[in-house]
């Protein structure tokens, strides 16, 4: 039981009149009197399956690094490319498909507020879903769409018979025409939705012919500009020539 | 009776009186710099708890105690996270650290007024940088919070400390050295390295861009697994063969367990950012090193299970053996959950979610705390030659602890899986992720009630014990009274 | 295993090799990086913030943000983060050397803030950290209305005063909030925030 060797008793006489300077052998409590002695190893070996497992993990370990390490380079950030010679993932695609280009702008800018769903919250958010402003129904065009967007939207407004009177940020300086072509295009084909695409020139023409304007539109001012709707087979914009539009544009209304 | 006169007679144990004034003289020079860190470490656990408690219903609650900046939750959070790591944690584990350090060095303590300063210096560290966090000075920098005040007061605190720990095992008895040394020294050693080295590259010169992301985790993860953990694992060598007087199973084991863990637990740091902004090389190393942490946690765990097979028994009446076993344990389980958590598909899921925090818990928690609440019900009466008041405070403390972190780290979990989910799924409002998890919070607060209830439970028995309350007793503060026809319980 | 040399020299050589692949590293590849020049464009990217954005870091570190937000965008092949529209790439190194710290960040009690400014401007910014739960509904943010300071109008409404605010704490008539330094370098900050520009470790994914 004895880690330490074997020492006559002699000295432990001794060692008892060395300490009982420094302590009373009172001192020396019960809960070490009844104490073990330290603890001590065994030495059983270690049995073969750990062994089998450690070097089975060192294998896998291994190979996982090999593979998974992009070549050690510093500049790859990909652990799917054993890429040896230090070069990243650029594969060239072709033109972006507005449906998936649209959902990610829309997920990342509108969603917050009219929800993923297009459904919008009421008495807030103007809900997208059938809604005469997205599918360019009675009075609305596309170009009040794209107006909207470009500028934002503020005021008392009516959308499938239900007031709002919120305010819309403009994202004319945020988003490019590409994205607001793919995100228009996107909710005008989404929940059920259905009405032609919005091309990327459209959204160009409008912002140029816009880009006087600073204040966000209200429902009155866009009342008072004649509607435009792109044909899908033409695709012109020149074969509709919008009722005046910069008259119409410039008194500020609030 | 008769078995302690068996066991004073010299005739029967011609060493053992030697030994045990040996031992005794330990603890004597022991008393107080080991007090000291054990009494620092109650406070800063009651604080901690108390700014766990906060943060935690200010999730469920925003609106909680939110008119006032330095209570706000960005600050209130890292302070907990900073009391109860460098206040609670550290302080016990140097304390248990020293004390099992002496025992098996076999030498008493000298100059014990170097680690009572120290002891005071960190104390005071520990306070400066929590009151410099609510000021609004914090680094946020994660488990580094402190401002760049106060941990120079923590890295010279520490400095008296890890040498006075380094000399004592350089000037052990001759002899035979034990697991649990290795396991201290090499706490002792990579602590301060590591401390410096955050110092340097974040604070005081700090390096540029994601660089400071991957020295941030690689310092927060070996904080926990080559400090804490060091010191939880030489507690649980110690005291589980010392309790039950038997054998540890297997030198050989130790010595596997021990340098596997010192290879590989060094590069897991990267797997808190795995998807982030690193060289993949870097991601993929911390993967694998994750997985091969599975060598030393299966090693250690069967060296604990082989030692214990057969004494299971004494779980039922020894306090100590309990929290040990269930720290001892619970590192098993924490730690393979971590290795799967590294793996980049379940990554994905539970990476930025409630489930990280419920591993951490389990960790911090479930392991290192209730393995330091087993060390210091056994080393506490013999500093202060007085046996626990209360035997009762230590069910309430051991049942509170164990169903409040059961409760908060299955909470956790279930919520950050929901939530996972929630995050995943481009289709799930964000504002849902949050709600989905909610209910999940509510019982983590609740368990946190139960955890701080524990904790005050711990701290008056302490207080008693330091004042001596109750009657001397000849026996041990037991959970259950043993069979009678066995010796009286060597705890 | 019973001498201090040997345990010495095992725990050192263990404990370096880690040191040198996660330290030393990264500090020498990654924390030495330069912006680079955009071909096309001439444009220094990452492009440099706003000496009113750097001191918004400050705000930011102080105020714990990093604890519930995180600004890292993961690659598609391990996460939707691209697909629910948090960046059109993954972000890399080179993103944050303008940074200090890097707040990665890893919760996500709230959205993931890497390109914040991206989404939302000054006003709703000020008004958010203002109260999140009015502008938010459900949202779990606690308000940092203590940045901004409610204080009578004298004579014209100041021009920084916040607009649009409702809520409990919404000023009364009479009353404005106007941003005290901190919030307007926070925001200033919070705009700046933005990983649109294509670098060649990490191409867009699509056009635009």
């Amino acid at each position: 039981m004895n880690p330490d060797n074997n020492k006559p008793v002699e000295s432990e006489e001794f060692r008892e009149a060395e300490l009982s300077s420094e302590m009373n052998v009172a001192k020396v409590h019960g809960s070490i009197l009844r104490e073990r002695a330290e603890p001590r190893d065994g030495y059983e070996p270690i049995s073969l399956w750990l062994i089998t497992l450690a070097f089975g993990l060192l294998f896998w370990g291994g190979m996982y690094l090999v593979s998974h390490s992009g070549g050690f380079q510093a500049n790859v950030f990909n652990s799917n490319l054993v890429a040896w010679d230090g070069a990243g993932a650029a594969a060239g695609k072709g033109p972006p498909d507005p449906m998936v280009v649209g959902k990610r702008v829309f997920t990342q800018y509108c969603a917050v507020c009219h929800q993923t769903t297009g459904q919008g919250v009421a008495g807030q958010f103007p809900p997208l879903v059938d809604s005469e402003w997205v599918l360019s129904r009675e009075w609305h065009g596309d170009n009040h769409l794209v107006k909207v967007v470009l500028n934002g939207l503020q005021g008392p407004v009516t959308v499938k018979g239900a007031p709002y009177n919120n305010a819309m940020a403009p994202w004319g300086g945020v988003l490019k025409d590409e994205q607001i072509s793919a995100v228009l295009t996107y909710i005008r084909n989404e929940w059920g939705n259905q009405a032609p695409p919005i091309p990327v020139e459209f959204v160009a023409k409008i912002r140029e012919e816009n880009a006087a304007r600073t204040e966000a539109w209200t429902q009155k001012d866009l009342q008072a500009i004649e509607r435009v709707v792109v044909e899908a087979a033409a695709g012109d914009a020149a074969t509709e020539p919008p009722a005046a539009p910069a008259p119409a544009e410039n008194p500020p209304s609030t | 009776m008769t078995s302690l006169a068996k066991s004073l007679n010299p005739k029967n144990d011609p060493n053992a009186g030697t030994e045990r004034f040996e031992r005794a003289e330990i603890d004597a020079s022991a008393r107080i710099p080991v007090l000291v860190f054990f009494g620092s470490a109650i406070f800063w656990l009651l604080i901690g708890s108390l700014l766990a408690l906060i943060a935690a219903f200010k999730m469920n609650i925003p609106g909680l105690l939110d008119s006032e900046a330095w209570l706000t939750f960005g600050r209130v959070r890292p302070a907990h996270l900073n009391t109860v790591i460098y206040g609670w944690s550290s302080a016990a584990g140097i304390g248990v650290g020293l004390w099992l350090m002496a025992r098996l060095c076999r030498v008493p303590m000298m100059h014990t007024s170097l680690l009572i300063v120290a002891g005071v210096f960190w104390n005071l560290g520990v306070l400066v940088g929590t009151l410099g966090i609510l000021a609004g000075d914090s680094r946020s920098i994660e488990w580094l919070e402190f401002p760049g005040y106060a941990t120079p007061i923590l890295f010279i605190a520490y400095a008296f400390i890890g040498i006075w720990g380094v000399i004592m095992f350089r000037y052990r008895k001759p002899g035979h050295v034990y697991v649990s040394q290795w396991y201290l020294l090499a706490a002792f050693l990579w602590f301060p390295w590591l401390y410096g080295t955050v110092n340097m590259l974040l604070i005081w010169q700090p390096i540029q861009g994601s660089a400071q992301g991957a020295v941030n985790w690689w310092y927060a993860h070996n904080v926990l697994g080559l400090w804490f953990t060091p010191i939880g694992l030489a507690s649980a060598y110690y005291m589980i063969p010392k309790v039950i007087g038997r054998p540890v199973h297997s030198y050989y084991l130790s010595i596997l367990g021990f340098w596997s863990l010192a290879l590989f637990y060094s590069w897991n740091g990267m797997h808190h950012l795995i998807g982030g902004p690193f060289p993949a090389w870097m991601i993929s190393a911390s993967v694998v090193a994750s997985i091969m942490m599975f060598i030393p946690v299966i090693t250690v765990a069967i060296n604990h299970h082989m030692t214990m097979r057969g004494n299971f028994e004494a779980l039922k009446w020894s306090p100590t053996l309990r929290f040990t076993v269930f720290g001892a344990m619970t590192y098993t389980l924490v730690s393979f959950q971590g290795s799967l958590m590294a793996i980049p598909s379940l990554n994905t899921l539970t990476h930025f979610t409630h489930y990280t925090i419920g591993h951490s818990h389990l960790g911090l928690y479930g392991f290192f705390t209730m393995m330091m609440f087993g060390a210091m019900y056994y080393i506490v009466p013999r500093l202060v030659g007085w046996e626990w008041p209360s035997a009762s405070l230590i069910r309430w403390h051991f049942w509170l602890a164990a169903i409040g972190i059961t409760l908060m780290v299955a909470a956790l979990t279930i919520g950050g899986i929901i939530q996972g989910f929630a995050l995943y799924d481009p289709a799930v409002s964000f504002t849902n992720s949050t709600l989905f998890a909610s209910p999940f919070l509510w019982v983590r607060g609740v368990s946190g009630i139960l955890l701080t209830v524990a904790h005050v439970v711990f701290a008056v028995n302490f207080v008693m014990m330091l004042a001596r309350a109750g009657g001397p007793r000849d026996e041990p503060t037991l959970f259950a009274p043993h069979a009678p026809d066995k010796e009286v319980a060597a705890v | 295993m019973n001498r201090l040399p040997l345990l010495f020299f095992g725990i050192f050589i263990t404990f370096a090799s880690a040191w040198a692949g996660l330290v030393a590293y990264p500090y020498l590849n990654l924390g030495r990086m330069l912006p680079i020049t955009d071909e096309a464009s001439g444009d220094i990217l990452p492009p440099p913030i706003s000496g009113l954005a750097d001191a918004g870091q400050r705000v930011y570190a102080a105020n714990g943000c990093v604890y519930c937000h995180s600004q890292q965008v993961r690659p598609a092949y391990l996460s939707t983060d691209i697909a629910k529209g948090l960046g059109g790439r993954r972000t890399v190194a080179r993103d944050y050397i303008r940074s200090k710290p890097a707040f990665l960040g890893t919760m996500r009690t709230g959205p993931d803030l890497t390109n914040v400014g991206l989404r939302y401007a000054a006003d709703w910014q000020h008004r958010h950290l203002y109260e999140p739960g009015v502008v938010t509904k459900g949202s779990i943010m606690p308000s940092f209305r203590y940045l901004y300071r409610m204080q009578k109008i004298q004579g014209q409404p100041s021009a920084n005063a916040v607009q649009g605010l409702q809520g409990p704490h919404a000023p009364p008539p009479g009353f404005e909030v106007v941003p005290t330094q901190q919030a307007v370098e926070l925001v200033a900050y919070l705009l700046s925030l933005k990983r649109d520009y294509p670098l060649p470790e990490a191409p867009q994914e699509e056009v635009p």
